[in-house]
């Protein structure tokens, strides 16, 4: 016998045939010894199978198993309210504080530290210094230190500070890419 | 002025639909109801207690994030149970290991097994009890691989049709056909193997 037509049987016994096939299939299983016991052995694991699962029992207590699923919610409720106005305390609002404060004071510090370093010394009347000298790595080196070549204190110019956490917290909790795959439409 | 929920009391229905409303009171209430349910299923598919437990959770807390979602169409254990039933395919998918791509697997993928398979000449459930041949069918169930278990326990439990079979498992629905048949097939051997074992 054609596994194909194993197969038809099977369908046949799980009404999933069309009528014309399953009266093919029908009439094979009256004429054919070997399909007869083929469908008979479906048959018997199928009337088995009816009698029931064996229950697994669930050894949690009702508010053990339920504290569990609520915390779970609770931990999860956040992202139901994507929109909420942040508060002072919340995550997000120091995720951003911190980056933000620790730049701006780093910026201050650029733009001051010109005017905190006093003339050098070497330019007392007399002495004239010689020109720095260029290092390979751009740098020319002075009487108060490595400067930069070519970039003047005006040239700090404005720093574009973009977020690393970009959007991400404002993550729709209706997305599919947070949900298990195929759970979009649980109720077929 | 509303009526208050009689919550112990009241149907299934009036309770999804005040926790439809956000009250968490009718869910808890829900969950206390069908809980060994939705366990007992993952526990069918995933054999093993410890991750049963945390996916049956996990299918309760997405169950309340979806609630609003669910339309009344089918009974709220039926819309359960398949939140559960696709977090434990999705979460088999995952864990799939390469281990497990034995060659007898690839045969069984490709139907290469049950086409040896000889038709059994007796019924491998004759003459034991009811609650002893659940016990074994338990046991064979256990034995298969967790695409074929999975096929016979959507179609001979959830009663699921070919085509939804296929489409929770993401193949074809001549895939389900085949798992189907080397799964009835190698549980009939496997039980006829048992009831020889406890002869002996």
């Amino acid at each position: 016998m054609k596994q194909e037509d194993k197969l038809k049987i099977q369908a046949w016994m799980d009404g999933e045939l069309a009528p014309k096939e399953a009266a093919q299939i029908a009439t094979l299983i009256e004429q054919s010894p070997e399909a007869l016991a083929l469908s008979e052995e479906l048959r018997v694991i199928e009337n088995a199978l009816h009698l029931g699962e064996k229950q697994a029992n669930l050894d949690e207590s009702r508010d053990f198993y339920w504290s569990q699923v609520e915390r779970q919610i609770d931990a999860e409720e956040p992202l139901a309210k994507p929109y909420a106005v942040p508060s002072i305390a919340s995550g997000t609002l120091l995720r951003w504080l911190v980056p933000v404060g620790s730049l701006g004071a780093i910026v201050v510090l650029m733009m001051n530290f010109g005017t905190m370093n006093p003339k050098p010394l070497l330019s007392a009347p007399g002495i004239t210094p010689e020109a720095p000298a260029a290092t390979p790595s751009g740098f020319t080196e002075s009487a108060g230190g490595l400067e930069e070549a070519g970039i003047e204190p005006d040239g700090m110019g404005v720093i574009n500070f973009q977020g690393s956490q970009g959007s991400r917290h404002l993550t729709d909790p209706e997305d599919p890419n947070t949900l298990p795959e195929s759970i979009e439409n649980p109720d077929r | 002025m509303a009526k208050k929920l009689d919550i112990p009391n009241a149907e299934d229905e009036a309770l999804v639909r005040s926790a439809q409303k956000g009250a968490m009171p009718p869910y808890e209430e829900l969950v206390h109801r069908h809980r060994d349910k939705i366990y007992a299923r993952a526990f069918s598919m995933l054999r093993n207690e410890d991750e049963a437990l945390d996916l049956s959770q996990e299918a309760w807390v997405k169950g309340w994030q979806r609630l609003k979602q669910f339309k009344h169409n089918a009974s709220f254990t039926t819309w359960m149970t398949r939140i559960c039933i696709n977090l434990c395919l999705d979460f088999l998918r995952k864990r799939k290991r390469k281990q497990t791509d034995s060659l007898d697997q690839m045969e069984e993928e490709t139907g290469g097994v049950e086409r040896r398979m000889p038709v059994e000449e007796f019924n491998p459930t004759e003459n034991v009890e009811r609650e002893e041949l659940r016990v074994q069918i338990d046991e064979g169930l256990a034995k298969l691989s967790y695409e074929h278990r999975t096929v016979l326990i959507l179609h001979e439990f959830e009663r699921l049709e070919y085509k939804e079979i296929a489409k929770a498992m993401h193949c074809s629905i001549g895939t389900v056909m085949s798992r189907l048949f080397y799964a009835r097939r190698k549980l009939a051997t496997l039980l006829i193997a048992l009831k020889k074992e406890r002869r002996e």
